[in-house]
C-alpha cells in the first residue's frame, strides 16, 4: 500500500485547518469565560466565622475566591496553618473568632488553611492569594514545622507531606518530595492556567473529592450533571465539635530535634511568604507560637527556647512586627500546637494585652 | 513516555520543530532516528541495546542476502535471531514455569530457575516489523535500504514504536527516504486523529477500565449481570485502548508528514470473525497472513488445510499477545468463531435470508466471550467467569449508567458511519461540533491519573 492510498481514518471526524481554527477559538474563550461565569452562578456567602471547609483544604481556587471576597473588604487577615484554622474546635471557637469578641467588633477573619506548612502556605499566597493586596495580615508562625529535619522537609527518605502542589515543584529542590516529572509540572501548569483549579474545585466540592468517572463507580446511577448544585456546602455540614478526644499524653518528651533557622527550609519559605506579602503593599504581623513546651523538657526545651529567641531576633532585625507569646497552661493545649478553644480565648486575650499587637490594630483602622 | 503525559509533551515540543527545519537536509534523518532512541530510552536505556542489535542483524542480513548466494540462510539468520530474541525475552518464563509444572506431575524433585527478566516494551511490534523487511526483501518484494540510518529509523520511528501499527517497508521506508512535505493540511488531520485518540483512551479506555478491574480482579465476588457487563465493557475498553493509542500515534506521524496504515475499522460491526480479523489490529492480522498463513498454504491446498492454517495462525497470533495459556486459548477461540463463520457464511441462509444487525450482535457476542480469556487473570479465573455467568443468578451490577451511555454513542456513531446516513457525520457543524464536546468532555471528565495502554505489556 502506498502512502497515498493509507485510508484517513475510519470515522469522519478530520476538520480542516479553518475549523480547527474554529475549535480553538471556542475552546480558548471558554478557557478565559468558565471560570467568570462560573463564579457568577455558583453561590459564594461566607459568613460570619467562615473558614474554609476541613474536607475543601485542598480546593485552592475556592481559597483564591475567598482571597478574592475577602480582599474587597477592609478586615485584618488571619493566616496559618491548622492552629489558625482550628483544627480541634467548631469554628466560633478560634482564634479570629475570639479576637473579634475580645475586641468587640468583626474586623478579624480566619484565613487559615489546615494543614498547610511555610513551605506550603508561600505557595498558597503567591499564587492563590493575589488578591490580598495591602492588607493588615496577622501571619502565624507554628514552631511545630522546625522540630525535625522530617518536618522541616530536609530528609532523604520519601516523606508524604501536605499539600504538595503548593511546594516549590524544581526550584528549590526539596529532597524528600519524589513526585514524578509529570505531577510536578502539572503543579506548575495549574498554578498559571484558572481552568484545571476550577476543575479541580467542582471535583472536591461536589464529588467528594473523586474523579468523575470514579464517582460514578460509587453513585452508577446518579447522574453526574445533577450533583452541580451550584452551592458550595456549607461550612457547618463540616463542622467539627470540640475534640478533646485527640489529646495527646502532653508528657514531657525528648522526641523533638529542632532546626536551627540558618539551615531551616520551612523558615526560610516563612521569610519569604513575609517579604511577598509586604511586597504585595500589606503590613504583616507575626504570631509565633505559642508552641507546648510542657512537652519538652532539659536539652530539648533550652535548644527551642533559643529557637524562640532567634526567630524573635531575625523579626526585630527586620522590623517585622511581632508577638511570641509564652507558653499556654498545660491543660489549655490539645497537642504541640493546638489550643483548646479555652486556649485559644487566651491567646486572644494575650494578643490584645500586647502592645505592637495594640499599635498593628490601631494603625489597621486608620488605614 | 505516554503520549498524553507530560515528558512526551516536552519531548514533542523540542523533536518536532527540530525535525521540521532539519527534514530537508542530510541531518534530518539523523535527528529523527535520535529523537525516536531518546523516546524509547526514555524508558529503560537498556533497551536501546536490544533494538540496535536487532536493527543491525536484519540490516546486515539484508545486505548479505544481497551480496551472496545463500540468500535463504540470511532469512534464516533474520527469522531466527528475531524469533529468538521475542522467545528469550517473552516466553522464557512461560517456557520454565510450564517445564517445572511437568516436572512437578512427575514428582521430578528439580526446579528450574525463572529468569526473571523484563520485556521490553514494544518488542513485539518492532520485530515483527523489522523481520518483515528482511522477507519482503528476500521475497523480492523492495528493493534493500541501503542507509543502516534510514533503516534504523524505519524501525524505531517513535510514534510506533511502543505499540505499532506494524508497518511495512514497502510504505514506510519510501516516505523517510522522500521525507514529504509538512502541510497545514497535515497538521490538521494529525490533530484530528490525535483528538480522537485521546478521547477514546482518556474519556473512554481509562473510564471503562475502573468496572472492568473491579469486577475481573475478584470474580468470585459478583454475579451473572455484572460479569456480562464487565466483559461487554472490556470489549470496549480495549478497543478504545489499543485504538486510541493507533490515532494518537497516526496523528503525531501526520504532522511529520508521515502516513501510517490504518489499523481499526470498527470491528463491532463486522459480520463474521474473518470481517472481525480484517477490521482489529490489521497491521497484525496482516502480517500474520501474509508472512504465516499464505506460507503454510493459505486455502489453497483444501478446506482441512485451510482450516489447519487457520488455527495454527490464530494460536500463535493469540500467544504473541502474551506468554500465558489465556491467550492461546483466546486464539483457539477466535480460530473456532473463524471456523463457524466462515461455514455459515457458505450458506444461502446466512448470507441473505440473516439480517445484517443479527449477524454483527452474534459476531460481537462472540468476541466478547473470547475476551474473558483474554482479560481474565488465568484459565481458572476464565472458566469461573464463564461459569458464575450462567450459574450465579442476579443481583444489581452497578454498573455507571455513563459508561453504557458512551458506548451507545460510540457504537452508533460507528454504525452510522457505516451506513447511508454517513453524510450526516460529514456536515461540518456535526464534526465541529463532535470535537468541540470531546474537548470539553475531556477537560471536565478526564480522570487525574495517566493509565498506561493495554498492548503495551505484550
Amino acid at each position: 500500500m502506498t502512502s497515498n492510498k493509507v485510508p484517513f481514518s475510519s470515522n469522519s471526524i478530520r476538520l480542516s485547518v479553518g475549523q480547527w481554527v474554529i475549535v480553538g477559538i471556542i475552546c480558548i474563550v471558554s478557557l478565559f469565560l468558565s471560570p467568570a461565569l462560573w463564579e457568577r452562578i455558583e453561590k459564594f456567602s461566607p459568613g460570619q466565622n467562615f473558614r474554609i471547609p476541613y474536607d475543601l483544604s485542598n480546593d485552592y481556587w475556592l481559597y483564591k475566591r475567598y482571597c478574592k471576597f475577602v480582599g474587597s473588604q477592609s478586615r485584618i487577615l488571619v493566616i496559618g496553618d491548622s492552629v489558625i484554622w482550628g483544627h480541634f474546635v467548631p469554628r466560633d471557637k478560634t482564634l479570629s473568632n475570639y479576637l473579634n469578641e475580645t475586641t468587640g467588633s468583626e474586623q478579624f477573619v480566619n484565613l487559615g488553611l489546615d494543614g498547610v506548612h511555610p513551605a506550603a502556605m508561600e505557595g498558597l499566597l503567591r499564587y492563590y492569594g493575589k488578591d490580598i493586596t495591602n492588607k493588615n495580615i496577622i501571619l502565624h508562625f507554628n514552631p511545630l514545622w522546625m522540630s525535625s529535619p522530617k518536618q522541616d522537609l530536609q530528609g532523604e527518605k520519601e516523606f508524604v507531606f501536605n499539600h504538595p502542589k503548593l511546594v516549590a515543584q524544581f526550584i528549590p529542590k526539596i529532597p524528600c518530595y519524589k513526585a514524578s516529572f509529570s505531577t510536578r509540572i502539572s503543579a506548575v501548569f495549574r498554578r498559571h492556567v484558572v481552568l484545571p483549579n476550577l476543575l479541580s474545585h467542582i471535583k472536591i466540592t461536589y464529588f467528594q473529592n473523586s474523579d468523575i468517572p470514579a464517582w460514578t463507580m460509587e453513585n452508577p446511577y446518579k447522574n453526574p450533571l445533577k450533583a452541580l448544585t451550584f452551592n458550595i456546602p456549607d461550612a457547618d455540614l463540616y463542622e467539627k465539635k470540640e475534640s478533646t478526644s485527640h489529646r495527646q499524653n502532653n508528657a514531657a518528651r525528648n522526641g523533638f530535634q529542632w532546626v536551627a533557622t540558618e539551615t531551616s527550609f520551612q523558615w526560610s519559605r516563612f521569610r519569604e511568604t513575609v517579604q511577598l506579602l509586604q511586597k504585595r503593599g500589606s503590613r504583616v504581623f507575626v504570631l509565633v507560637g505559642p508552641f507546648n513546651e510542657h512537652m519538652l523538657e532539659g536539652v530539648n526545651l533550652e535548644s527551642y527556647r533559643y529557637l524562640k529567641k532567634d526567630i524573635e531576633s531575625q523579626l526585630l532585625d527586620n522590623d517585622i512586627d511581632y508577638y511570641a507569646p509564652p507558653a499556654l497552661p498545660a491543660e489549655l493545649y490539645i497537642d504541640a500546637s493546638h489550643p483548646t478553644s479555652e486556649g485559644y480565648a487566651l491567646l486572644a486575650q494575650q494578643l490584645c494585652e500586647n502592645e505592637a499587637f495594640e499599635s498593628f490594630v490601631l494603625k489597621s483602622k486608620t488605614d | 513516555m505516554l503520549f498524553h503525559s507530560w515528558p512526551f509533551i516536552i519531548f514533542f515540543l523540542i523533536a518536532y520543530p527540530v525535525y521540521l527545519a532539519l527534514k530537508k537536509t542530510r541531518f534530518g534523518i539523523f535527528w529523527l532516528l535520535a529523537a525516536s532512541y531518546f523516546f524509547y530510552g526514555w524508558i529503560n536505556p537498556l533497551y536501546l541495546i536490544l533494538i540496535l542489535y536487532s536493527t543491525s542483524v536484519d540490516y546486515f542480513s539484508a545486505a548479505r542476502m544481497e551480496k551472496s548466494s545463500h540468500r535463504k540462510m540470511w532469512l534464516i539468520v533474520s527469522v531466527v535471531n528475531n524469533v529468538g530474541l521475542l522467545g528469550f525475552f517473552k516466553y522464557a518464563g512461560f517456557i520454565v514455569d510450564n517445564l517445572n509444572a511437568l516436572l512437578g506431575s512427575l514428582d521430578i524433585g528439580y526446579e528450574i530457575a525463572p529468569p526473571g527478566l523484563l520485556l521490553p516494551v514494544g518488542i513485539s511490534f518492532y520485530i515483527f516489523q523489522s523481520m518483515s523487511y528482511t522477507i519482503d526483501f528476500y521475497r523480492g518484494n523492495i528493493p534493500r535500504e541501503k542507509s543502516f540510518v534510514k533503516y534504523a529509523a524505519f524501525v524505531s520511528l517513535f510514534p510506533r514504536l511502543l505499540m505499532g501499527p506494524i508497518e511495512r517497508a514497502k510504505n514506510l521506508l519510501p516516505q523517510l527516504n522522500q521525507t514529504p512535505a509538512v502541510t497545514w493540511s497535515d497538521i490538521a488531520d494529525g490533530l484530528s486523529l490525535f483528538v480522537v485518540g485521546l478521547f477514546k483512551k482518556v474519556a473512554l479506555a481509562d473510564y471503562l477500565k475502573l468496572y472492568v478491574d473491579r469486577i475481573y480482579d475478584s470474580p468470585e465476588q459478583f454475579q451473572s449481570p455484572a460479569l456480562i457487563l464487565a466483559t461487554f465493557l472490556f470489549a470496549w475498553q480495549i478497543y478504545f485502548d489499543f485504538s486510541g493509542y493507533t490515532d494518537m500515534a497516526r496523528g503525531i506521524a501526520r504532522t511529520m508528514g508521515f502516513r501510517l496504515m490504518l489499523n481499526f475499522k470498527n470491528p463491532y460491526l463486522a459480520t463474521g470473525l474473518g470481517d472481525f480479523w480484517s477490521r482489529w489490529h490489521i497491521s497484525l492480522s496482516s502480517w500474520f497472513k501474509d508472512y504465516l498463513y499464505i506460507p503454510l498454504g493459505g486455502n489453497r491446498k483444501g478446506r482441512f488445510n485451510t482450516y489447519r492454517n487457520m488455527f495454527l495462525t490464530m494460536i500463535i497470533s493469540g500467544l504473541w499477545h502474551g506468554a500465558a495459556w489465556t491467550f492461546v486459548i483466546w486464539g483457539l477461540v477466535h480460530a473456532i468463531g473463524r471456523f463457524m463463520t466462515r461455514e455459515m457464511e457458505r450458506t444461502e441462509f446466512y448470507k441473505e435470508k440473516v439480517p445484517k444487525l443479527v449477524k454483527q450482535l452474534f459476531v460481537f457476542c462472540f468476541v466478547c466471550f473470547a475476551w474473558i480469556f483474554f482479560r481474565a487473570e488465568s484459565i481458572q479465573d476464565a472458566w469461573l467467569i464463564i461459569k458464575r455467568i450462567f450459574t450465579s443468578g442476579f443481583a444489581n451490577p452497578y454498573c455507571p449508567i455513563l459508561a453504557l451511555v458512551l458506548i451507545f454513542a460510540a457504537w452508533l456513531y460507528q454504525f452510522m458511519y457505516e451506513s447511508r446516513i454517513k453524510r450526516l457525520l460529514e456536515l461540518k457543524p456535526v464534526r465541529i461540533t463532535i470535537v468541540v464536546l470531546m474537548i470539553f468532555y475531556l477537560a471536565v471528565f478526564a480522570p487525574s491519573s495517566e493509565q498506561a495502554f493495554i498492548y503495551m505489556r505484550f
